[in-house]
């Protein structure tokens, strides 16, 4: 289990590169990497050359996520003003533009099958849910406030949703939160179950175990993983070994391990059996803001490839082994 | 040859033309073996007994004729065990046939059924291995042989055998499980997973290759793929046992693999399932041992894995209630560890001669008592488990695993030693039992040969929990550092995850400082879920909760922990019950319930436990209940037990006694109380940060000497920054007036500690902050240059303000630091600002960070909007403007009361209402604007509210309400010389002048506050009057206010610039030379005091030296003109300008390196009337010039 460095591309962008994930390969193309800036772009990238393949403006202000549909065919990028902006891939055509009041736009993930968008709702203490096929808002799932507090405390301030994960079978859905609590919910039946506590810092990463639908993996600014039993809402393993905020964690297909970014300016690797780090990358010069495995799939692809993007402007890949 | 033949025939057969053909050709030719053959062959189709013997009667002829031809063999071989039933023969013609040709497995596999039928092994075996040393091709011999190799178990050789035949036959499903079966009894087990994967791919119906590749799984440890298989073997086959019991254990090992990483309920779960699974394969075979002694295995690991929860239940407010759920938790351990006895015992009784069952009952009858807390009244008598154990030990003796646990079963220490040293004798290197011993050891208070003990099983494996459990528990012995201790416990508690080392755990987190761990958090909230009765695991979990201030659910957990030693404890000293209280009073004064944190400290006091720390929180939880007398009597009992406490607690109790004094009785007394305590209390940095704060709000300087005589126990430079904050602060409050703080005495002090801490953040900014605050010129400029925004971003600022507060701040405050293009405006000031253009980047990075945080959002908009002004608010950036203002608007936090919340919620509502005004909706900026004014602000700013209220009601034309909102604004008045000269614009333009000149008198008012700027106001404001004047077309009185400014601030082109200008329209009006020369003068100081070239500078002095009669001079200064522009915005008229000056034809001597201008007069022509062809001037000049190169 290790990573190597296979390419690094700096000042992919003119700013900071805040957000990064993989494109599914279709019958017609590879896998591709799609990032998002402060420079108000979203930029196209193919393996393993890392060429820039097209960049995307219209957002106003910086971007600050990006999530690709499981099919590889559309994506979504969304920025700082809670513009969600819904294109295609191949030929950068708007599908739809999602809009939301500022603040109330973070991290977004499509579902397995593809048939929703979650968007962690920020402000809102919410996870808004958008059906792809007519774009429509389909549910919103609140967290509930704790008892006693009037709907006009200011703490609920303190549940900014900053992420949001689907479980791989699709019936759950997490949400980490500013105050670090992350929030588990049933989605078929929009039913908030259960608060997983540990965290005392923002929750900024959330992301479930490709194999086994119960595991979650969460990265918080208090420069710790951990690792939860989503169903029994217990605390598994805390991994520590950063030395500042972990801004992303993202888990390798085979399950057997996975890589975090950190505001220490360090890519880290963690064999889950060892419960350790077992390789730390620095290669960037400023904190890592995100980092994303490569989904199985493709023709002929079976390397693993990790990418992670960072506030010095460049991307660097690597590969899985 | 005789093959292909024998097709053709039998492609066309059936036909009585053939046979009659073939009959033919037999009478012709009878010593031609082939048409007997042929003819037998068309005959044997027919299934009758009579034609079949006629047939027989052919091949028979066949053979004879031609001995060499297998196929005849073959058939004749047919004949006699299908027909004649003559075994014998059948069995030598079908040997000929193989013999004759090894590929033919039909004959092959014929008299290998018949050899089997016979049981003749090693005949057939023979067959096959001749067979296929023959032929390579004879896959059916080496099919038959690798089978037989797998019945005789020959592994190693069936390998080849079966390799070799799957070539022939690649879909044959036995053949792939065969060889699977090979590989896994050689041990290759990868190998045999893919051959059983294979088979099961073929047909997905097998149960073998499922169960087994289970089994391999299992054994490599792979459960969660084992349970897969399993699963998919009992939906084929539902009552297959090997399967269940595969299930069953699968699920038993997932579940140790749960348990060993402490996800207790994940891992009950899944016994749950193992259980049920179990039971079912003890109902299809009673009988077997070792699936009793699965189950048994099941409910034991379900007993010491079930963990208890709290949900459910109100237990914090119900003794009876926490008391049932542990009692019910409890009972079902209980009942789980009973039913894995009972099962071990029916194991034991089907397999009475298998030695581990006894340890097995004998461990789970230990936990039997041990639930049931059976006290062992009678310690001669033989215990249970220790009798059990010792049955074990008769089977087994040499067994050093059994005499471990006899040790750690029995109860004498005696015998205990006795056991694991046995087990030494027998096995040297068995860290277990050296473990253990050193556990005996450490008990029984030998602490030298413990910690021998414990390090050889260390060295011996390190992967063992309890020897580093037991190196932390020795931390005072050892002379660790709690660090040191910590570290190992954690790896201890990593290794095996025990409610005893979990506690361990955060005892030594507590002592080393590391309670809010996650690590520590995850292992006290497993440790609850399995001592739940053990009122220190609820203790240290509500410690935890409070380490990370989460202070509800500590009170809970300590209240949790009162309640287990009440029910639970028995006997507990009054101390460890004292600590449990004050934890909790602690926890509910932080929560802001004093009123409970009063009762409990109340009830302390009745038992007089109330020690120095418990009368600290008593007095903070009667202050915020506001009983003051109160509070001043225990602040005074505690001064007058400080000088008798230990350092920590004596420094918390002095800084509370003097901040409790402040906040009551005020600064007055307060300082009179201070000065009377013994001033051996003031020794310690934290208490001269309060003094030093106290000090600073007080004008007589009466601490002076007690805080100067405390300041030497500042130790680090990080304190003596602070300190230095303080005095910079305290500065700004002694050196400033009523209403105005002395700030530049701060700032002063600031630059001087800055120079000795030039890293330190906290005084940076501080010093910008201050900088922002003063009303000197330039003093933003500076502001934004003294901190620093650590690169990496990480937001743990302490201090006023922070960096990118003062960096969005300063950027609002000073214009020129804000150019983003230069297409838009041209910079005039020569404060250059470094990272000017990044302030709106800086402030997303920010908010990108903290997207929760208000106030980036705030300084956002309005760096924001400064930046639409520049670009004269386009459409898209006034939608985004708008969308964020409206949700900054209705965020709650706004609707506080506090000025800072008020002066952010009319900067917004004046941003709104602005960009309402640039997008042509009066009614919304009106609106916007009227909201503004009703704000609880000072008139300062509510002037500013009126001021947009006036261009709102002028911009629609209202001139009445005009009216009324600039006397408003005059009532207000300002402080800001800006919002005065903004008034002075729209006063004149539509003629609101009052008499006196109000306004006039307002302003000077106001600038006179400003002490070093002022010029600079007047400047302005002079400037704004000569604009007016110029509207007014009285351009000589323009001249005369523009004149002014020039002399009141030297340095800003701006105002020379327009100086000169005007003077150059007063001279072509006046044809005045005595203008020229004014203007010369002022147009020169603009071009040599502006940073960057300004445009239209140059062309006019080109052309007032020109009419002063200076040709070069003009002809110099026009190329400056043109470099000053930006290249897109280059006005049509220059083009024009660089035709006059090409028509000269002397540019080319001097600028001949730039290309630009090496054009012809005609394309400058044509380039002007490209850009405006709308102005009739150019198309003369090009007539004119057209016609000139022509005639020439």
């Amino acid at each position: 289990m290790k990573l190597a460095g296979l390419k690094s591309v700096d000042n992919a962008h003119d700013d900071s590169v805040w957000t990064a994930t993989w494109v599914p390969a279709t019958d017609e193309r590879p896998a591709l990497l799609l990032t998002g800036s402060l420079d108000e772009t979203v930029r196209v990238w193919s393996p393993d050359e890392l060429t820039n393949v097209a960049t995307n403006t219209g957002h106003c202000l910086g971007v600050v996520s990006v999530a690709a549909h499981p099919s590889g065919v559309i994506a979504a990028s969304a920025s700082l003003d809670s513009f969600v902006r819904v294109f295609d891939v191949d030929h950068n055509n708007t599908i739809a533009t999602l809009e939301a009041p500022p603040s109330e736009v973070w991290h977004m993930q499509f579902d397995p099958k593809g048939t929703t968008l979650a968007v962690a709702g920020g402000g809102s203490a919410s996870v808004k849910l958008w059906d792809t096929a007519e774009w429509k808002l389909i549910a919103s799932l609140s967290i509930p406030r704790p008892e006693g507090s009037k709907s006009s405390d200011k703490s609920g301030n303190k549940k900014f949703v900053l992420s949001v994960a689907w479980s791989p079978d699709g019936k759950r859905l997490a949400c980490g939160s500013m105050d670090g609590t992350i929030s588990v919910f049933d989605v078929s039946r929009a039913k908030f179950l259960h608060h997983l506590e540990g965290h005392f810092m923002p929750v900024r990463s959330l992301v479930y175990s490709p194999v086994d639908p119960k595991i979650l993996f969460s990265a918080s600014d208090d420069a710790h993983v951990h690792v939860y039993d989503a169903e029994g809402k217990s605390l598994i393993n805390a991994l520590s070994g950063h030395s500042s905020w972990v801004l992303s964690v993202d888990a390798s297909p085979d399950g057997a391990a996975i890589a975090t970014g950190s505001s220490d300016k360090s890519v880290k690797l963690w064999d889950l059996k060892m419960r350790t780090a077992v390789q730390t990358l620095s290669s960037h010069t400023d904190q890592v803001w995100a980092v994303a495995f490569r989904p199985p799939g493709g023709t002929g692809v079976r390397a693993g490839r990790l990418a992670s993007v960072s506030d010095d402007k460049s991307i660097s890949l690597y590969d899985y082994s | 040859m005789e093959e292909k033949e024998e097709e053709v025939v039998v492609d066309g057969g059936g036909d009585a033309f053939v046979l009659r053909q073939l009959q033919d050709s037999i009478d012709s030719n009878p010593n031609d073996s082939l048409p007997h053959l042929n003819l037998g062959l068309i005959l044997w189709k027919e299934e009758s007994k009579e034609i079949r013997e006629k047939a027989a009667e052919h091949f028979l002829i066949a053979a004879k004729l031609n001995p060499h031809n297998g196929t005849a063999f073959r058939y004749l071989g047919h004949y006699y065990s299908r027909v004649s039933i003559d075994y014998q023969r059948a069995l030598k013609c079908y040997q000929r046939a193989v013999t004759l040709s090894p590929d033919d497995s039909e004959s092959g596999e014929a008299l290998c059924d018949m050899l089997d039928g016979g049981g003749k092994e090693s005949l057939e075996v023979a067959v096959c291995s001749e067979a296929s040393d023959k032929s390579p091709r004879a896959f059916w011999a080496f099919r038959r042989l690798g089978f037989l190799q797998i019945h005789q178990k020959k592994w190693s050789e069936a390998v080849p055998s079966l390799q070799h035949s799957i070539r022939g036959y690649p879909t044959c499903a036995d053949l792939w499980e065969a060889l699977g079966l090979a590989y896994q009894r050689l041990g290759m087990f990868t190998a045999a997973i893919k051959s059983y994967g294979r088979a099961i791919e073929l047909e997905g119906s097998r149960v073998f290759p499922l169960v087994e590749s289970g089994n391999i799984n299992l054994m490599l440890g792979s459960f969660r793929k084992g349970v897969e298989q399993f699963q998919q073997a009992l939906q084929i086959s539902p009552q297959n046992l090997s399967a269940h019991y595969g299930l069953a254990s699968a699920l038993l090992g997932l579940s140790k693999e749960c348990t060993s990483s402490g996800a207790f309920k994940w891992g009950a779960s899944l016994l749950e399932e193992a259980s049920n699974v179990a039971k079912a394969s003890t109902c299809l075979a009673g009988n077997v041992s070792c699936i009793w002694k699965l189950n048994g295995d099941i409910q034991l690991a379900y007993a010491t894995c079930l963990p208890w929860t709290e949900e459910g239940w109100e237990l914090e407010t119900d003794d009876e209630a926490f008391r049932t759920s542990i009692i019910s938790w409890k009972r079902t351990c209980h009942s789980a560890a009973v039913s894995a006895c009972s099962s071990y015992q029916r194991a034991l009784h089907l397999a009475p001669w298998q030695a581990n069952i006894y340890t097995d009952i004998a461990i789970a009858s230990d936990l039997i008592c041990s639930l049931k807390e059976c006290f062992k009244q009678d310690h001669n008598a033989w215990q249970l488990p220790e009798k059990m154990s010792l049955g074990g030990l008769l089977l087994e003796g040499d067994n050093s695993e059994f005499w471990v646990l006899l040790g750690c079963l029995c109860d004498h220490s005696a015998l205990k030693q006795h056991a694991f040293i046995r087990g030494l004798q027998i096995d040297v290197s068995l860290a277990i039992s050296w473990a253990y011993l050193g556990k005996l050891y450490g008990e029984e208070g030998e602490r030298q040969l413990a910690r021998q003990a414990f390090d050889r099983a260390r060295s011996i494996d390190p992967s063992l929990a309890l020897p580093w459990a037991g190196m932390s528990a020795d931390i005072y012995a050892r002379e660790l550092t709690p660090d040191e201790a910590y570290e190992s416990c954690l790896r201890a508690v990593q290794i095996l995850p025990l409610a005893e080392f979990q506690i361990g755990l955060a005892k030594l987190a507590l002592l080393s400082d590391h309670l809010s761990s996650s690590q520590v958090f995850g292992a006290i909230r497993q440790a609850m879920q399995r001592a739940p009765y053990y009122p220190e695991s609820h203790n240290l979990n509500g410690l935890v909760c409070e380490a990370r201030f989460d202070y509800q659910s500590a009170a809970v957990s300590y209240r949790l922990a009162r309640s287990a030693i009440s029910t639970f404890a028995g006997n507990v000293p009054k101390s460890h019950l004292r600590d449990i209280s004050i934890n909790l009073a602690r926890t509910l004064c932080m929560a802001g319930n004093a009123l409970d944190a009063v009762k409990e400290c109340e009830e302390l006091n009745k038992e007089g436990l109330l020690d120095s720390e418990g009368l600290q929180i008593y007095a903070v939880s009667l202050w915020k209940l506001g009983k003051n007398d109160l509070v001043l009597s225990v602040a005074n009992d505690l001064t007058a037990s400080a000088l008798s406490m230990k350092q920590p607690s004596r420094d918390a109790s002095v800084t509370l006694i003097c901040r409790l004094l402040y906040y009551i009785s005020g600064l007055e007394s307060a300082v009179i109380c201070i000065l009377k305590m013994p001033k051996e209390l003031f020794q310690s940095s934290k208490i001269s940060f309060v003094l030093s704060a106290i000090h600073a709000l007080d004008q007589s300087n009466r601490l002076l000497s007690v805080v100067s005589r405390s300041r030497i126990f500042l130790a680090s430079p990080e304190e003596t920054t602070r300190m230095h904050f303080l005095i910079a602060l305290s500065k700004l409050v002694k050196h400033g007036s009523e209403e105005c703080l002395g700030i530049q005495s701060g700032v002063k002090h600031l630059r001087k500690v800055l120079h000795m801490y030039p890293n330190s953040d906290l005084i940076r900014n501080l010093l910008g902050y201050l900088q922002l605050s003063s009303k000197e010129w330039k003093d933003t400029h500076i502001a934004s240059r003294c901190f620093i925004i650590s690169p990496s971003g990480c937001l743990e600022e302490e201090g006023l303000k922070s960096a990118y507060e003062i960096l969005g701040a300063g950027a609002v405050a000073c214009y020129t630091t804000q150019n983003y293009k230069m297409k838009f405006s041209f910079p005039t000031c020569e404060c250059q600002c470094l990272h000017g253009t990044r302030a709106i980047r800086q402030l997303q990075k920010l908010l990108h960070q903290e997207p929760w945080n208000h106030n980036a959002r705030y300084l956002l908009i309005i760096n924001y909007i400064q930046k639409a002004r520049e670009e004269r608010f386009p459409q898209y950036q006034c939608d985004l403007l708008r969308r964020l203002i409206n949700v900054a608007l209705s965020c709650q936090l706004y609707s506080k009361k506090d000025k800072s919340s008020q002066y952010h919620m009319s900067q917004l509502l004046l941003c709104a209402s602005e960009i309402s005004l640039q997008g042509g909706d009066h009614i919304g900026c009106i609106n916007y604007a009227k909201n503004a004014t009703g704000l609880l602000l000072s008139d300062n700013y509510l002037f500013f509210a009126h001021l947009q209220l006036c261009r709102a009601y002028a911009a629609e034309g209202k001139l009445s309400s005009l009216h009324e909102e600039y006397i408003r604004c005059l009532e207000l008045k300002t402080d800001y010389p800006i919002g005065w000269i903004c008034l002075k614009f729209i006063e004149s333009q539509y003629g609101l002048q009052t008499e006196l000149n109000l306004l006039e008198l307002c302003f000077e008012n106001c600038s006179k506050e400003i002490k070093s700027s002022l010029n600079v106001w007047m400047a302005v404001f002079s400037l704004a009057q000569g604009l007016i004047a110029i509207w007014t077309k009285d351009f000589l009185h323009a001249e005369e206010l523009l004149a002014r400014p020039c002399s009141l601030a030297g340095a800003e082109s701006c105002l020379f610039f327009c100086h000169g200008v005007i003077c150059m329209e007063l001279a072509r009006q006046l044809c005045d030379s005595q203008f020229v020369s004014l203007a010369i003068r002022s147009l020169k100081k603009a071009k040599e005091t502006s940073v960057d070239a300004l445009p239209i500078v140059s062309v006019l002095l080109g052309q007032a030296e020109a009419s002063l009669g200076s040709k070069v001079k003009w002809e110099k200064n026009l190329p400056l003109e043109w470099f000053s522009w930006p290249p897109e915005m280059r006005p049509a008229e220059l083009f024009m300008q660089m035709h006059l000056l090409s028509i000269q034809g002397s540019v080319s001597s001097d600028s001949s390196s730039s290309v630009e201008f090496c054009q012809s007069p005609q394309s400058w022509i044509l380039r002007a009337i490209h850009l405006n062809p709308s102005c009739l001037r150019y198309w003369k000049v090009l007539q004119k010039f057209m016609g000139v190169t022509s005639g020439m």
